[in-house]
């Protein structure tokens, strides 16, 4: 039997007040790519900084590849490529020399691994590190995480301060780690960022674990705010509009019309078909409209979670 | 007024730990002067003959002083004399950290997000330190109102309060200079190079007591005006004109950094250097240093280690050059001669040198141990331990690697300011035992380590709070042996200080106990430090 690649059993991380990481029991498989997803404060860095050894649980198991992540936390780091959720200060020392540094304490980096992951995201490597913006600052990251083929990637918000031409190096990266045979932990507070990359996805909200949803469930979560405009004088299909598959809240105002579209757009495009549309504003809710519609969809079935 | 106050938060620690050392050095030389000055008139008066002569081997840094024989005159030289660069080491921090170190903390741009001007950034950091300085001016002037009062004496409020306002005034001219001076510098390089600029303004004042060319120069130093004033010394007066010109400085200091602020980057020097633009390079660094462990560390920190080097090197020497012209007319003072039984031993000049520079040198390397332990705090509430650990070694390796580190950059200073005072020591014709030299010198790495250790268990525990308390530990410690006799402390308070276990090795030798205790408290830091960071969070 394969060992999980990330296993924890009621890891709790108690700061007080409320604050912290209650229960959390997960299971990530071995070359999977799982999604931690939750806004800011939820717990999804304390749980990271469980796993990497960093913090001592209050209660509680974290397994890496069976590997005890306090007990064994020095082999653990010998599978675990890392991504802070913030980069230190390194000062005056180069990129080069940061990547020399940190390579040599995981006892020799791979030359030429280095060299195309740094002009895959086109990070200068001669350059100060004080004079990195954030964006070079979290390639260099990427870099350090990557550069020795790890069999586990922890990414806490991988993709912070990066454009979206170096996102999309990233994820193309994280596919290719993946096809080499890799397991991805990504944290993320970006809904869609986790529903592109990622197998499974656990929410995480106010320290506790509120789901693991594959991606069907995921879709079915998901929906977004539609905002339409029609051109004067033509007929609004309001009515269509409202008995469209998946859209909800329709509220109608002369030649303007807002509503939710849950899951696949075809059943509103289909409704607005022979009408003249002027304009079409689509945009995702953020991570708390997603928890609260969450809620109302499961209220009779799921106790709700502080 | 938000500005302002948030100005004054941003600077409390300062306000409090300068105001704190002010008050408790005014408080200790008053009542010291108590213990050692005598109680008749005539012992007062042999007293300040004795320190007037002493006095003048030192006006090369400290002014000359008045009326030795009183506690305002006692006290106005030992301790305001020092306050002088006290307050301008606090206002050369704080306003290039004002200026230039919260631009990189994002404070400044927020602050100008929010539409703070720019000419009223300065005004409220100038006023805020203003305030700050008259605070600490004032627990300066409260302390010695506490100290004269433990001599069963009084001192009228007036002249305390005029010596506050010289001292104030003289910090914020030396803050304002200080905010100008980094407009005109990189960020990284402001505080060094107003720091060159206030040590020279303090040199040519200095030195102008004793080369004639300097005097015609000293009228740009404020240390020159604030010598003016010296009201706490019966006669002395606080010198309004002398005081107006300081803030005079100060407030034209600061409007011309508001000026250059206004026409320069934020984040940039007013005036910048085209740099050449250069190919990119995706290569990492093939420096075989990056691969062996301790060498990494000490080559990364190499400038500040040859800073170290070669400062304590060069005092070292200074120390020896001096030692003849300073000895030579004490020798001469027959009421000094129960001062000089108490530590010389033998060899008058070995003494001498023993006691004073390797009782500097003692203090210098606990700083340099506090410097290289306060690194590591940082590096810890940076990330950059998290990072380091997010490899495949363990916490205890980093402790023993941060303290081979620290030995050898302590071995480094040691040998290399040893050797210095030897060969300085040999053209000054003072003899000097070789092997008891390097004693004395090597002697400096377990003081240092203790202080390292100490540092280590305490940055394994309690990282935030470790510089503060490690500093306060050995000020502790150093106080206790330098005031222990004056103020007949209890032997064994004196005998836990680590300056009391280094001893005196250049003139009576190693001090097996000392020494021995000191390798068991290194020893016991290390494993201690090992175990605790074992148990804590990291970054929490």
């Amino acid at each position: 039997m394969d060992v999980a690649a990330i296993q924890t059993s009621k890891l709790s991380k108690n700061y007080g007040l409320g604050r912290g990481l209650f229960d959390l029991d997960l299971h990530v498989e071995a070359q999977e790519i799982f999604g931690f997803l939750g806004p800011n404060g939820a717990g999804k860095s304390t749980t990271i900084r469980c796993l990497m050894g960093l913090i001592r649980p209050t209660a509680g198991s974290a397994h890496v590849f069976g590997l005890d992540c306090i007990r064994d936390y020095v082999a653990v780091k010998r599978k675990v490529g890392y991504v802070p959720g913030e980069m230190p200060q390194f000062g005056s020392l180069r990129g080069s020399e940061v990547v020399a540094y940190l390579g040599a304490l995981r006892g020799g980096a791979d030359l030429i691994s280095v060299r195309r992951l740094a002009e895959r995201f086109n990070l200068d490597l001669s350059r100060r590190y004080r004079e990195y913006s954030s964006g070079n600052k979290q390639k260099l990251a990427i870099v350090l995480a990557f550069m020795h083929r790890p069999q586990l990637l922890i990414l806490d918000e991988p993709t912070h301060g990066l454009d979206p031409l170096n996102q999309q190096e990233f994820f193309g990266l994280l596919s290719e780690a993946r096809e080499d045979g890799a397991t991805v932990f990504l944290s993320s507070h970006i809904l869609s960022e986790v529903e592109r990359m990622c197998d499974r996805v656990g929410i995480i909200r106010s320290g506790r674990l509120v789901t693991i949803a594959d991606l069907d469930e995921l879709h079915a979560i998901r929906f977004h705010h539609v905002e339409l405009e029609f051109a004067p004088g033509t007929e609004v299909p309001v009515n269509a509009i409202r008995s469209a598959a998946g859209v909800e809240d329709v509220v109608a105002s002369d030649h303007s019309v807002k509503c939710i579209v849950k899951g696949s757009f075809e059943p509103l495009l289909d409704a607005l078909r022979g009408a003249t549309v002027t304009n079409l504003v689509s945009h995702e809710p953020n991570l708390e409209e997603i928890f609260l519609e969450y809620y109302r969809e499961t209220a009779p079935t799921k106790a709700m979670t502080p | 007024m938000a500005a302002y106050l948030l100005a004054l938060r941003l600077g409390r620690w300062g306000i409090g730990g300068f105001g704190a050392v002010a008050f408790l050095v005014a408080l200790v030389q008053a009542a010291g002067f108590y213990q050692i000055a005598g109680h008749t008139d005539a012992e007062r008066k042999a007293f300040g003959r004795s320190m007037s002569l002493l006095a003048s081997q030192f006006t090369v840094i400290i002014a000359p002083p008045i009326r030795l024989d009183t506690v305002g005159g006692y006290v106005q030289w030992r301790a305001f004399g020092f306050f002088a660069i006290l307050f301008a080491i606090w206002a050369l921090a704080s306003a290039s950290g004002a200026a230039r170190g919260d631009e990189e903390r994002g404070i400044v741009p927020a602050l100008l997000a929010n539409g703070l001007s720019r000419p009223r950034m300065i005004a409220t950091r100038v006023a805020a330190f203003a305030t700050g300085s008259v605070v600490a001016a004032l627990a300066a002037g409260a302390g010695l109102l506490v100290g004269v009062a433990s001599g069963g004496e009084t001192l009228s409020t007036v002249p305390v309060l005029e010596a506050a306002v010289a001292l104030a005034a003289l910090g914020v001219c030396c803050y304002s200079l200080t905010l100008l001076f980094a407009q005109f510098t990189s960020a990284r390089n402001s505080t060094a190079f107003a720091g060159v600029l206030l040590l020279a303004l303090f040199l040519v004042n200095s030195l102008s007591r004793t080369l004639d060319v300097l005097v015609r120069w000293r009228w740009l130093s404020p240390f020159h005006y604030y010598e003016q004033s010296s009201p706490l010394a019966p006669g002395g007066t606080l010198d309004a004109r002398a005081t107006l010109v300081l803030l005079g400085i100060a407030a034209g200091s600061a409007v011309l950094a508001a000026l250059a602020f206004r026409y320069r980057d934020v984040g940039s020097p007013l005036l910048t250097i085209p740099t050449p633009t250069r190919r990119a390079s995706y290569k990492m660094s093939r420096s075989p240093i990056w691969r062996v462990p301790v060498v990494r560390d000490l080559y990364e920190r190499r400038v500040s280690l040859l800073v170290w080097t070669a400062g304590l090197s060069a005092l070292g020497a200074i120390f020896v050059v001096l030692t003849k012209s300073i000895v030579k007319p004490l020798l001469a003072i027959p009421e000094l001669a129960p001062y000089f039984a108490i530590f010389v031993n033998g060899n008058i000049y070995a003494s001498f040198l023993g006691f004073i520079w390797f009782g500097f040198a003692e203090l210098l390397m606990a700083g340099f141990a506090i410097t290289q332990v306060a690194r590591w705090t940082a590096e810890d509430s940076d990330g950059r331990l998290e990072l380091v650990l997010s490899n495949p070694i363990s916490r205890a390796r980093v402790v023993i690697e941060r303290l081979i580190a620290l030995t050898l950059g302590a071995l480094l200073i040691a040998a290399v300011s040893g050797v210095a005072v030897g060969i300085e020591a040999h053209y000054q014709s003072i003899d000097l035992n070789s092997r008891r030299l390097a004693e004395a010198s090597l002697l400096l790495v377990p003081f240092t380590l203790v202080f390292g250790t100490v540092g280590a268990l305490l940055a394994s525990r309690i990282p935030r709070a470790t510089v503060g308390i490690l500093g306060a530990f050995a000020f502790a410690s150093y106080l206790t042996v330098q005031l222990g006799p004056i103020f007949k402390l209890p032997v064994w308070a004196q005998d836990v200080s680590a300056f009391k276990l280094y001893g005196q090795p250049l003139s009576t030798g190693v001090d097996q106990t000392g020494l021995v205790v000191m390798l068991v408290i290194v020893i016991a830091g290390l494993i201690a430090s090992a175990i605790v960071i074992e148990q804590r969070d990291i970054g929490a």
